[in-house]
């Protein structure tokens, strides 16, 4: 239903981003991850992108903002880019991502500095954003006077885009049963 | 029957029937497993079964001490005091991984535990620490004289999680990370030691090294979804003999923090499934279990961990105080 109204009006830049994330999130649940992905956008421009990996590495904590990020960090490292302009680019990126970040993603979002996020569903049982914790809203907001810049600890964020797409990924995920939670997991019923 | 159920019920073509359901939350595993034929729910195993919370026999306590002290040993990194996290299997006593704070150094672990033999086949001798040799080191000891340790601590990362751009760079360009705090290296060091130590299968470490390899978005995805097709198959041929023998990440595992986790460490730590957290200093700045936030307080995480908190005096970030042992 979201999705025919969505194709009759004109797409706008978010809707667009959305779906590239909700393409990471399909790739995720295609290797058998849970379904979320991100992309991380800079003057228009899609400049990094992440998907759940913690059954692969049996890390739990490999979120998708945590890839994302990494790549990000890496290139600029490899670019030669001091920490100063490596801040100065995070407070120019927006992230897309398919779920509200968890506790531990909104606060690494926090630390970088990130500019504005937008997320589909929301997340109420670890959501960072609004639903357990606001770690974007976090301390007094204060500017931070750090390696001659200003940073602010806070970030905008935006919930709600195609949130319908993402929980149809995750709802196809944890019905097909999720291949990495401990037994007895959930098994799908037969329909009568 | 209301509007949006009867709804679903034609969405879905399915039959209504009348039947009982559990009031009660399961206390049991097996009672759990029996709910969830009708009706599928989370199981929270119930925390004062976790041990320690009625205390500690004087063999336990002196085990908590002894990985503490191992904790704050590796909290001394390199002229600095910094954090340290330790994880321990507390059923064998056997550290399964640590780390300190990786913001301005890397290790050179990240890419490369896996292709590297460093994690050997029996588990028995795999990444312990001989906690002997460690004491008497003599570098360790002039690496860090008493008189630095009064510092404000501004390098511990969890106490100033923003202050990464602060740090004076006094080390090469190109070995920092914001968000390598102790905790993250840590899990991320025991997820490498279960991908070495119970390989899905034989082309496991080639599966690894491949998957680094193709970690730039630009890897061919085809060539991965097919290495993990053939994994997939092999699970399933071999049923669940890979889960048998280990535990669900750090399921039934310790960790031992010098400083209280910041709150990206304490939900990583959530997510890995650790049960108990030690730490021996309160975070004022951004502390997790209970400065700031208290984490293992809310209801609607899907794991909860018992935390204690270990009384040190703060002298003992000096040398000598590790010298001796903890005695009360």
């Amino acid at each position: 239903m979201a999705s025919f109204v969505e194709e009759t009006v004109p797409e706008t830049e978010t809707v667009a981003y959305m779906k590239l994330a909700l393409e990471q999130a399909k790739l995720a649940l295609d290797s058998l991850e849970v379904p979320v992905g991100c992309v991380i956008i800079e003057d228009q421009r899609v400049i990094s992108s992440g998907r759940n990996r913690t059954t692969e590495t049996r890390n739990a904590t490999r979120h998708a903002e945590m890839e994302a990020i990494d790549v990000l960090l890496e290139q600029w490292k490899k670019d030669g880019l001091p920490r100063e302009e490596v801040a100065l680019k995070f407070s120019k990126c927006t992230l897309y991502v398919t779920c509200e970040p968890c506790i531990m993603c909104a606060a690494a979002l926090s630390i970088i500095g990130i500019k504005e996020v937008y997320y589909g569903c929301a997340n109420d049982k670890f959501g960072g954003c609004g639903s357990i914790l606001s770690l974007h809203t976090n301390s007094s907001g204060k500017l931070m006077m750090s390696g001659g810049i200003s940073r602010k600890e806070e970030f905008k964020c935006t919930g709600g885009i195609m949130a319908s797409e993402a929980i149809n990924l995750l709802r196809s995920f944890y019905e097909q049963g999720n291949p990495n939670a401990p037994k007895p997991h959930r098994t799908p019923m037969p329909r009568a | 029957m209301p509007e949006d159920v009867l709804e679903l019920v034609n969405t879905y073509q399915l039959s209504t029937f009348t039947t009982k359901v559990c009031q009660y939350a399961a206390s049991t595993k097996e009672e759990w497993e029996e709910q969830c034929k009708l009706w599928p729910t989370s199981f929270h195993p119930p925390t004062y079964n976790i041990d320690g919370i009625t205390g500690f026999s004087e063999d336990d306590s002196l085990s908590v001490f002894n990985f503490m002290k191992l904790a704050v040993r590796m909290a001394k990194s390199g002229g600095s005091v910094v954090n340290a996290a330790v994880i321990v299997d507390p059923s064998t006593r056997q550290v399964i991984a640590s780390s300190h704070d990786e913001i301005l150094s890397c290790g050179s672990q990240r890419n490369s535990t896996c292709r590297e033999p460093c994690f050997s086949k029996q588990p028995q001798a795999t990444n312990e620490y001989d906690s002997s040799k460690i004491e008497k080191d003599p570098m360790l000891l002039m690496k860090c004289p008493p008189n630095e340790a009064k510092q404000s601590y501004k390098d511990v990362a969890c106490l100033h999680p923003w202050g990464w751009l602060e740090q004076p760079s006094h080390l090469s360009s190109d070995s920092w990370h914001p968000l390598r705090h102790a905790a993250i290296v840590a899990i991320e060091n025991s997820a490498a030691r279960d991908r070495c130590l119970f390989p899905v299968n034989a082309q496991d470490s080639e599966f690894a090294q491949e998957a680094h390899n193709m970690s730039s978005p630009t890897g061919s995805p085809l060539k991965r979804q097919k290495v993990k097709d053939d994994e997939r198959m092999d699970c399933q041929k071999n049923g669940l003999r890979c889960d048998s023998s280990r535990p669900y990440l750090c399921t039934g595992y310790d960790i031992y923090f010098v400083w209280e986790p910041c709150i990206m460490c304490a939900m990583a730590v959530v997510h890995q499934r650790i049960r108990r957290v030690f730490y021996a200093f309160p975070n004022p700045n951004d502390g997790a279990l209970g400065s700031v936030h208290r984490l293992q307080g809310e209801r609607s995480l899907n794991h909860h961990y018992a935390v204690f908190r270990v009384l040190l005096p703060e002298d003992i970030l000096k040398s000598e105080a590790l010298e001796k042992p903890f005695q009360d």
